[in-house]
């Protein structure tokens, strides 16, 4: 086992980066926080290959958080790859985006996301968000077992 | 008597005055008799078309085909008109242009066998004007289309800086609220408050375009219970109001539910808000016949408006309140027409200030 739970946030726009460490820091979750900013580079950190081949498999994020709007590769193909992929495919992954269209919420779901949440514009709700985000994930939540099927 | 009173030559003036080019043709399919519409149609000179075979006036690609066409006309005649919608026809003048002609046939019954009565109308302009009308059409389909996915992408790219202004707006009141006095710590309070406004206003130009993007669902809708599910959720969210509400029973209409809330939300909405200044109100929504037509509606006793901007009322943005005494986007009753017309329905209000608001709609039902 890793020594501590980490989150896995996919955010490119920095700001949002910002306020959601903030509103995580605010809520008195302490755990460490990966900030990846595209789509591509999210994929092989899961998948540790690429810029992240020398990663640890067995060091996976507690949670993903998601943006769908990523440079190179979208939040949809990252959330496809994850749960194609043998070791990987049972990782949660919350959907943190702007859209709250049906057509992305349903594309979200059908691919497997375990939460859809939609970033309030008011920072107060969005911290709450996050905190409730956090807290279920990283506390309430039991992670699944680590996948070791498969060829690696 | 003269020239023109025999009465052959009335016949032949009969003839000429009928709008239409007209072309009688025999049982061998000979040119007969034509009129004057028909010389100046075609452009030929009357003897040029006695005793000439009808298919002179038909495109070369179609001669082949026609005479098959007219004995079987002659097996089964009967007046009707000549192709079907979807084979437009064409005739030939002679300097070999084309016309889209639009022709019926009458049959008439001669000692030889069956003649035919061709009137020939010339559908050229109309068909022009059809095409050019289909062209627009398509073309504002698309320009719709381009406006909707654009307000889409808009709408959502334009969240991800607001919630920044927002965000970084509290961050300062939080982290540096040592460094501001009080007038500083309220210009920061209104830079939330803006922002936290402009969102609403795209979260409701995001409904109101979905409106139009999304496909109609139609089935049977309990207007009464949607009704009575809107009111509770109001009471829940309001509940020092004191407001009677009668809604009527057995209430139903043949729509998209989820539209249809969203209609009813908004003048229920409306309605709950606009009483939201009297101690005590009413809202009322039922149903009543109009000339044989039900008619729904949404009554209050609040706040009304006034009947000289009625046709302002249903314009996005439009508001016919200051924002101090009633908060509002503008933008659901904009939507509410939306939906109300693309459902083939009808939507109109009656106000008078201080005095209430009536809301009427129609739906075809089924």
């Amino acid at each position: 086992m890793a020594a501590e739970k980490h989150v896995l946030l996919v955010e490119d726009n920095p700001d949002d980066e910002a306020l959601t460490l903030r509103a995580l820091k605010k809520a008195h979750i302490l755990n460490p926080v990966t900030v990846l900013r595209d789509g591509a580079e999210a994929v092989e950190y899961i998948l540790c290959t690429g810029r992240h081949a020398g990663r640890d498999p067995n060091d996976t994020p507690q949670v993903i958080l998601l943006d769908l709007n990523l440079p190179f590769l979208g939040g949809l193909d990252v959330l496809r790859t994850i749960r194609s992929d043998p070791h990987a495919r049972l990782l949660p992954v919350v959907v943190l985006t702007s859209s709250k269209e049906e057509e992305d919420l349903v594309a979200s779901y059908t691919l497997g996301a375990n939460s859809y949440v939609r970033k309030p514009v008011d920072f107060a709700e969005f911290a709450t968000a996050v905190r409730n985000l956090g807290l279920f994930w990283l506390l309430v939540n039991e992670s699944p077992p680590l996948q070791r099927g498969g060829a690696r | 008597m003269t020239e023109d009173e025999r009465p052959d030559h009335f016949f032949e003036r009969l003839l000429d005055a009928t709008p239409d080019a007209i072309v009688i043709v025999d049982a061998r399919g000979l040119i007969q008799l034509v009129n004057e519409q028909t010389l100046t149609l075609f452009g030929y000179a009357r003897e040029e078309l006695i005793g000439k075979a009808v298919e002179t006036l038909i495109p070369e690609r179609f001669r082949q085909g026609h005479p098959s066409f007219r004995s079987g006309y002659n097996h089964a005649p009967r007046v009707r008109p000549m192709g079907s919608a979807n084979m437009p026809l064409y005739a030939l003048r002679k300097d070999g242009t084309e016309l889209h002609a639009e022709i019926s046939l009458s049959p008439v019954k001669m000692p030889e066998g069956w003649w035919a009565i061709a009137a020939v109308r010339d559908i050229t302009r109309q068909e022009q004007q059809q095409a050019a009308l289909r062209r627009a059409t398509e073309a504002a389909v698309a320009a719709n289309h381009e406006l909707e996915a654009f307000s889409y992408s808009v709408a959502h790219d334009l969240r991800s800086p607001l919630r920044s202004i927002d965000g970084f707006s509290q961050a300062l009141l939080e982290d540096y609220a040592d460094k501001l006095d009080e007038e500083g710590r309220q210009h920061l309070t209104r830079v939330r408050a803006a922002a936290q406004r402009m969102a609403q206003l795209i979260d409701d130009l995001l409904g109101l375009s979905r409106v139009t993007r999304s496909e109609l669902f139609r089935t049977e809708v309990d207007v009464t219970s949607m009704a009575h599910d809107i009111v509770d959720a109001l009471r829940r969210a309001h509940p020092h109001r004191d407001v009677r509400v009668l809604v009527q029973d057995g209430l139903t209409v043949h729509a998209d539910p989820r539209l249809m809330s969203v209609a009813l939300e908004n003048l229920i909405g409306n309605a709950w808000k606009f009483t939201s200044k009297c101690a005590k109100a009413t809202i009322e929504i039922g149903s009543a016949t109009h000339d044989g037509e039900v008619v729904f509606f949404v009554r209050d006793d609040g706040a009304g408006f006034d009947m000289t901007f009625v046709n302002k009322l249903f314009t996005a943005f439009q508001r016919l309140h200051t924002r101090a005494d009633f908060e509002g986007t503008g933008i659901g009753l904009a939507t509410v027409m939306r939906i109300i017309r693309r459902h083939g329905g009808r939507v109109w209000a009656e106000g008078a200030v201080d005095r209430g608001a009536t809301f009427w709609f129609t739906l075809p039902s089924a």
